[in-house]
């Protein structure tokens, strides 16, 4: 499914520059939910956004379904990212003016789906939130808006889901709650799962826990 | 604590904020004071001309001589004042030339030992002294007068001591259009043209020279106060209502607000600027509040860092005005053909400060006043920062102090006020069509989904429509931004073309031309190989009632309230000139009323009468008024039919009042006409053959004079032209700034977007879609607004008439279109290659 050989990732020039991961390599199978833990600067994020297609690789290689993603181009990336990966990051990030509904609807007009109204709507149903599926984020509460941004990072059926500290920002009722919805639903959907996080309670609800330290697995 | 918090720690945390800042504030002050200095410089130097004219600091001057009383109260104020002065005698006489046997109109110029104090009267040969008799030039030629010849003047023989060729003196006003001849004042009483009755002014003119403006201004006053009859005049050289007057008046009035509007653009930039950069400190502020700082010390904090980047401001712009204006003299003395002073009046610089200060100041409060509503605490937990919200009611301070600031520096309330209503109407139009079209489009968008017209579409509509606050305010500035700068390139139009002269100029001024003399006349100059021109009768008359009731005259002048009540009543009580012609001239436009009928005049009514609209103002008339004319004992009966306006810069035959042909048209007249330019010796063999043949007929040579207006037109035009660009460059750099800021502030949507699937070309076509619409709209909205206002400046101000000049919309509206939108393609450029893993925790 996932297949990471020997990444190297490094930041900054000359005598500031920084390794921040060395030499990764790690495989994950399909359906898997992985939980990657480590203290903050380990390089976690770094490996997610590696792993994510948001950033390119020093050295190695990532392969997902076959696809090594740090040979595709640009637009090639943009595509398989669309296709095959979504994200839900901490801070949310809902587009501000587009509603509930249009956040989910988003990626799946993006694809040209044709059944986007539909699979947008059932999914705002699936996370409760079919009552405020016309309300913009800012009308939304931190809980709600993780429950939109889950649901748009599932409506294309990705094949991965990364989650970059899902709970990070809403308090501890309210993120055991939406936890508790997100691992529902990567289990209905049988998505392979990479979840970023300080939470160790968190990170023992995935089938493996992977620890990073100083930019290796330990 | 706050000191070191504020103006080092974060002026050296924040180096290129602070930079750009100063860059900016720089170039909003920079333009204005640039614009002051060399306004003043442009104003001085047409002062200078106009004082050249009037050849003294001051003038007192009446049609009579002043009375024992009158010169003993002149003499009280101004003695104390250290002072030179001499008397001047204007006389309007017929003059003939013995040899030649012909008769001429001529000035009679008496003058004093010392005149002129400003400016040169320069001869063939020799030099001008007050010691006997000069005669200008066109007049020689055409007398064929040499120095040493004798002319007689009244009745005395005098001989001709010099010719004169340049006199900047001689102006464009009334009679002053008749040639010259200048005798010492102590001779013109043997003359015996000082008769009662004599067409004449007698002026005692003032050289003050340790006087300020402000001190003749007062001194005006002083003196009116102890000359109160309404006769007699005190003017000041920029007052003279000579032509040079006028265009020192357009162009100080059009520099102003064109400072005004390089100023006020720079505070939009200022404005968008420091909103981005405490946006992007506010994290910082939260955790100042969260150690215990509250909120009043950190705006106290910002204001003393404001104020200390102003003096930064002030203090580069002292140093940079000087060494700048030095640099750049000589090419704007050249390209305005004007010889400008290398010195800076840096009092005129200074005097601007607290005003520049206090508005800047003023333009940053609702930033202020956004970061007191924030609530700072849940910032540090929110996951996205946003700042209070400002109201616009916020902007009352800015608001108050530009309009004062506006009428400070364009020395007139009436200008200021009305330039600042003309944008608080740019300001509700603009909020009331942005909102209308979110309400639009959000009408269009309710039953349609994302991908309705596009998805990039889709998106950019979305973000059109729930921007709200954001969207109005960048909507609004753009739309202020294309409206200053269209406002001073229509009026640049709208002025150039008030001083671009008419192809036609006129050479002669011919008029005493008898009704039986006119076809004769004609006839002779066609066989002289010349064709008249402007052929107009004129026939004196006197208004003798308004609406059936006897026009006010004045009897009893004390019961006239103010001195310009007087000069109005006056004015109704002098006799008027009119003529009687069916069409416009083309230098008349009807304003208001209807033209005259086509069909024949019915006796059964008055007679339709056209009027020149200021002076019908004047004298309180209004369209649809009966007046009643005394035609040399008979009366007409008249209805006003329509008021026009007449160019000023025309120097054709113009008249106040215009009949309606059928009804005068038996009255005695004489005739005017006009020589169009041509050759110089076609004009001189006709004239000196014409003057031989028509003795009584007035030939006034106005060739020279023309020319030396045209030069000054010239001279204004450039100055307006260069002032208007400068404007347009400052403009194109406040919108280049706010167009990258818009994109700018989407880096992270656009991240986001990215993540979700979107190609960078969506992205670039999405950005495009949005912020394309919003700035051409903006300057649609903007151009137009600016032309709408430049109508009612002009109108207001300027007293110009409207039109519009596509050539300055399209133009400058592509370039600016044009640059809107590469500046979005370069910012979006930049802005699709946002990180995505910028999104994550922790980047």
């Amino acid at each position: 499914m996932m297949n990471i050989v020997n990444v190297k990732k490094s930041y900054g020039q000359g005598s500031s520059r920084v390794e921040v991961l060395k030499g990764i390599n790690l495989k994950i199978e399909s359906g898997e939910t992985l939980a990657l833990v480590g203290k903050s600067g380990s390089g976690k994020s770094t490996l997610l956004s590696l792993m994510a297609g948001l950033d390119q690789v020093d050295s190695g290689e990532i392969w997902i379904q076959e696809k090594c993603v740090n040979k595709l181009s640009e637009k090639e990336l943009t595509l398989f990212r669309a296709q095959n990966i979504g994200i839900v990051f901490q801070q949310f990030h809902l587009v501000s003016t587009l509603t509930a509904l249009e956040n989910v609807l988003l990626p799946l007009n993006i694809l040209k789906n044709p059944n986007a109204l539909d699979v947008a709507t059932k999914l705002i149903d699936q996370v409760g939130l079919s009552h405020r599926s016309h309300h913009l984020p800012s009308e939304l509460s931190g809980g709600e808006s993780q429950r939109v941004a889950i649901a748009r990072a599932l409506s294309t059926s990705p094949a991965i889901l990364f989650a970059d500290e899902p709970s990070g920002n809403l308090d501890e009722e309210t993120g055991a709650k939406v936890m508790d919805l997100l691992f529902e639903m990567v289990k209905q959907t049988k998505t392979t799962l990479i979840l970023v996080t300080h939470d160790m309670d968190l990170a023992k609800k995935c089938s493996r826990i992977i620890l990073l330290e100083h930019g290796s697995l330990a | 604590m706050i000191f070191k918090l504020f103006l080092v720690k974060e002026i050296k945390k924040f180096p290129l904020f602070f930079l750009l800042l100063i860059f900016t504030l720089l170039l909003g002050t920079l333009g204005l004071t640039g614009i002051s200095v060399v306004s003043e410089q442009v104003k001085g130097k047409l002062e200078a001309n106009a004082r050249e004219l009037q050849t003294s600091d001051l003038a007192v001057s009446a049609r009579r001589d002043l009375l024992p009383g009158e010169l003993e109260a002149l003499n009280t104020i101004i003695s104390p004042i250290k002072h030179q002065t001499y008397k001047i005698v204007d006389i309007y006489s017929m003059v003939r030339h013995e040899k030649t046997s012909q008769t001429r109109l001529t000035e009679i110029r008496s003058v004093e030992q010392g005149f002129p104090f400003y400016g040169e009267i320069v001869l063939k040969a020799g030099l001008f002294q007050v010691d006997g008799l000069y005669i200008s030039n066109d007049l020689a030629e055409i007398w064929e007068v040499a120095v040493g010849d004798d002319l007689k003047i009244g009745d005395k023989v005098f001989r001709v001591k010099g010719i004169v060729t340049r006199d900047s003196s001689q102006g464009l006003r009334g009679f002053s259009l008749a040639p010259r001849i200048y005798l010492p004042l102590k001779d013109v009483e043997t003359t015996g043209l000082l008769r009662p009755g004599s067409t004449g002014s007698y002026a005692r003119h003032f050289m003050l020279p340790t006087f300020l403006q402000p001190d003749f201004e007062k001194l005006r006053d002083q003196l009116l106060k102890v000359l109160p009859d309404s006769a007699i005049k005190v003017t000041l050289p920029q007052e003279s209502s000579d032509q040079s007057g006028r265009v020192i008046g357009y162009l100080t009035d059009f520099m102003s607000l064109a400072a005004l509007i390089g100023l006020l653009l720079s505070l939009v930039g200022i404005f968008y600027l420091y909103q981005s950069n405490l946006l992007a400190r506010l994290r910082d502020f939260c955790l100042f509040h969260l150690m215990g700082l509250d909120k009043k010390h950190i705006i106290l904090g910002l204001i003393l860092q404001f104020s200390i980047v102003f003096l930064i401001v002030f203090t580069l712009q002292a140093f940079l005005i000087v060494p700048g204006y030095k640099l750049i003299y000589p090419i704007l003395s050249n390209s305005l053909g004007i010889d400008l002073s290398p010195e800076v009046n840096l009092k005129a610089v200074f005097s601007q400060l607290p005003f520049l200060y206090g508005l800047t100041l003023a333009i940053l409060i609702p930033l202020l006043l956004g970061l007191m509503r924030t609530s700072m605490g849940l910032q540090l937990k929110a996951p996205k920062i946003s700042m209070g919200q400002f109201r616009f009611y916020d902007f009352t301070p800015f608001i108050i102090l530009l309009w004062a600031f506006a009428a400070f520096i364009s020395h007139s309330i009436k200008m200021g006020s009305l330039f600042f209503g003309a944008l608080l109407i740019v300001f509700v139009l603009s909020t009331f069509l942005i909102k209308l079209i979110q309400w639009l489009l959000k009408k269009y968008v309710a039953n349609r989904g994302l991908l309705s017209p596009s998805i990039e579409a889709g998106v950019a509509i979305r973000n059109i429509i729930h921007s709200g606050h954001k969207l109005t305010l960048s909507f609004l500035s753009l739309t202020l931004s294309a409206t200053l700068i269209s406002l001073i390139l229509q009026l640049d139009s709208l002025i150039q073309k008030e001083f671009t002269l008419d192809e036609s100029k006129p050479s002669l001024f011919i008029f005493d031309i008898q009704e039986d003399q006119m076809q004769e006349l004609q006839n002779f100059a066609s066989q002289k190989g010349v064709k008249l021109e402007g052929v107009t009768p004129m026939i004196r008359a006197r208004l003798d009632k308004v609406n059936g009731k006897s026009f006010a005259r004045v009897d009893e002048p004390s019961n006239l309230r103010t001195r310009e009540d007087e000069v109005d009543a006056r004015m109704k009580n002098r006799g008027i000139n009119l003529t009687y012609r069916k069409d416009l001239s083309p230098a008349e436009t009807l304003v208001e009323g209807k033209p005259f009928p086509d069909e024949a005049p019915q006796n059964n009514r008055p007679a339709f009468v056209s009027m020149e609209k200021r002076y019908a103002q004047r004298l309180g008339l209004k369209i649809g008024d009966h007046v009643t004319f005394d035609i040399q004992g008979v009366e007409v009966e008249g209805l006003i039919r329509n008021f026009r306006e007449v160019k000023w810069t025309s120097f054709y035959p113009n008249f106040f009042v215009n009949v309606e042909p059928g009804f005068i048209d038996e009255a005695p007249k004489t005739y005017l006409a006009v020589l169009p330019q041509g050759k110089k010796e076609i004009k001189r063999y006709f004239q000196r053959e014409a003057v031989g043949k028509f003795p009584n007929i007035s030939f006034v040579d106005v060739e020279e004079l023309i020319q030396k207006l045209t030069s000054l037109f010239d001279k204004a035009r450039k100055a307006i032209g260069v002032i208007s660009w400068l404007s347009l460059a400052i403009g194109l750099v406040i919108l280049y700034g706010l167009s990258h800021d818009q994109v700018y502030r989407r880096y992270y949507d656009l991240a986001l977007m990215k993540t979700l699937g979107f190609s960078p070309g969506a992205l670039r076509k999405h950005l495009l879609i949005e912020f394309g619409f919003l700035f051409l709209l903006a300057l649609g909205v903007g151009f137009f607004l600016g032309w709408l206002m430049a109508i009612i400046i002009g109108r207001e101000v300027f007293k110009l008439g409207w039109s519009i000049n596509w050539s300055m919309i399209l133009y400058p509206g592509l370039l600016l279109s044009v640059l809107c939108l590469v500046t979005i393609l370069f910012s979006s450029w930049n802005a699709v290659k946002a990180k995505p893993r910028e999104l994550l925790s922790d980047s």
